[in-house]
């Protein structure tokens, strides 16, 4: 019998993704779920992972959750890197696109130019779903109240701050909030932490 | 080769993968739920799979519990708010059998809860989620056919159909007689149908705690309410909304609160009323509650007039 195939026997520089696929997508699906269900709520990265260069721990635990060869995935200047592309296509098999418009995953970190971010997909108003998600790679989330959210998944408000937020998101965050029921739904994804920000959430910038 | 699936299966002892869907279909169904909760209210079109279970039977409900539920879930399935009808056990034992995971009848130790047309009577919690089965998932459909046209009624926000089918049932009955799937308002955008729960259940549904998500199998159709959501049932200012209620009480634990069915007892007009929730009314005959029909009662319980 021929020995199982090791990740090291295809690509030397790969890192491992899921020790165990259907336990810890599940873990991490569940974390998104919540985040995005209680918008501004901060939840723990419920494992670890190994990152490649380019993305963080969150980051990545996400695209190996949530993506596969259905679903085209962009990657921003500062974040897109040899190791981040082979990793994605390795064990998400997923399209690496050029043009942000093609994407159903979008991965920026704040320092990134912004503009990419009226070029993402909002789907139309038969099917809204038909639209990206964006994860912002960021330093650290908190409930420092920054930012004031209201809408569906919150009680009476919500309080969320985000090292590093630039004026230039709310304000492209603020016309997306008009397109309703299209729009783009956003993940903060700290190294260990991750918010989420979906379309229906009103932020009241402090 | 070693299948890299097996280890997982290990504790299922079976040849499914946990959960009995395969990663792919999970994480497909997973990427619509997300749209879902993001757009509540909305219908989001999924690629349903055949399950090992006839449709009609919760095959849309079975797979939104298969791409959400974990190994430490603990799962309660209610068929019409009983846990021990035959479509409520056979799910439960799916998943016992699929998924490995805990089972119970307590809505309170429950982390998911599958149901088919009811809402617990006891209310639900921020860490659990609770999943609706749904048979036909378009408020709109026995009115218009047409799913590009329905489509587009929910794009324009066009409801004015639905309001008069509910003053039509007004001119015809003198009050809004539509008693179960009783179409709401999400969010004040989207028009839903909440499935054949009665209407007894939509006040629930309005800024509930738990996530609710919503399967439907054969139209392939999955939709949501995330936690704490504005959900109006559609009325009338002169015909205001408004909930069933009965004259009598629950035989067996004399609640008065909770939606009673009405069970005939024989042919001469005799009949009594039990709590749809089954674990509800346990739970109250085992805090010592009594109604008229209970076998502790004189007479071994007599028939209610």
């Amino acid at each position: 019998m021929t020995a199982p195939h090791t990740t090291s026997g295809i690509a030397p520089d790969l890192l491992p993704g899921f020790e165990h696929d259907a336990f810890q997508s599940n873990a991490v699906f569940r974390t998104v779920l919540d985040a995005m269900s209680r918008p501004g709520n901060i939840y723990n990265l419920p494992i670890s992972i190994a990152a490649p260069d380019g993305l963080n721990e969150t980051a990545t635990a996400f695209a190996l959750a949530m993506i596969d060869m259905d679903t085209p995935v962009w990657l921003s200047p500062a974040c897109i890197s040899g190791a981040a592309i082979t990793h994605l296509k390795f064990h998400c098999g997923c399209p690496i696109v050029d043009d942000a418009a093609k994407a159903d995953f979008a991965f920026a970190r704040l320092d990134d130019d912004l503009s990419f971010l009226s070029r993402l997909a909002v789907g139309n108003a038969e099917y809204p779903d038909q639209s990206a998600t964006v994860v912002f790679m960021v330093d650290a989330i908190s409930d420092h109240p920054d930012m004031i959210l209201t809408g569906p998944g919150i009680k009476e408000t919500h309080m969320l701050s985000v090292a590093g937020l630039p004026a230039a998101f709310h304000t492209w965050r603020r016309e997306n909030t008009t397109l309703f029921p299209c729009g783009v739904d956003v993940i903060f994804a700290s190294p260990h932490q991750i918010a989420a920000l979906p379309r229906t959430t009103r932020i009241e910038v402090k | 080769m070693e299948n890299t699936q097996t280890s997982q299966n290990t504790e299922t002892g079976a040849a499914y993968n946990f959960a009995y869907l395969d990663e792919q279909t999970k994480r497909m169904i997973r990427r619509a739920l997300l749209k879902a909760v993001a757009i509540p209210g909305y219908q989001v079109p999924f690629a349903g799979r055949e399950m090992p279970m006839p449709y009609g039977w919760g095959t849309g409900g079975v797979q939104v519990t298969a791409a959400v539920i974990g190994p430490d879930d603990t799962l309660k399935v209610i068929d019409q708010g009983a846990d021990d009808t035959t479509n409520a056990v056979s799910i439960r034992q799916f998943f016992a059998k699929t998924a490995g995971v805990a089972t119970t009848e307590k809505t309170a130790e429950a982390s998911i809860i599958q149901t088919r047309h009811r809402i617990p009577e006891k209310p639900l919690r921020d860490d659990q989620i609770l999943v609706y089965q749904v048979p036909i998932p378009e408020p709109l459909r026995f009115l218009e056919p047409r799913e590009t046209e329905t489509r587009k009624m929910h794009a324009l926000e066009e409801y004015g159909l639905m309001h008069v089918k509910l003053y039509e049932d007004i001119s015809r009955h003198g009050h809004i007689a539509t008693t179960y799937a009783y179409p709401v308002m999400v969010d004040g955008r989207y028009v839903m149908d909440p499935s054949p729960t009665p209407k007894f259940d939509n006040p629930k549904m309005n800024m509930m705690p738990a996530l609710q998500l919503f399967g439907a199998g054969r139209e392939k159709r999955i939709y949501a309410l995330p936690p704490f959501t504005r959900v109006e049932s559609l009325d009338f200012e002169d015909h205001p909304f408004s909930v069933q209620s009965w004259d009598d009480e629950c035989g067996m634990c004399s609640a008065t609160d909770s939606y009673l069915d009405e069970v005939i007892l024989d042919d001469k007009g005799n009949r009594m009323f039990v709590c749809s929730d089954t674990d509800y009314c346990t739970e109250r005959q085992d805090a010592g509650h009594r109604g008229p029909q209970h076998h502790d009662q004189p007479l071994g319980g007599k028939a209610a007039e």
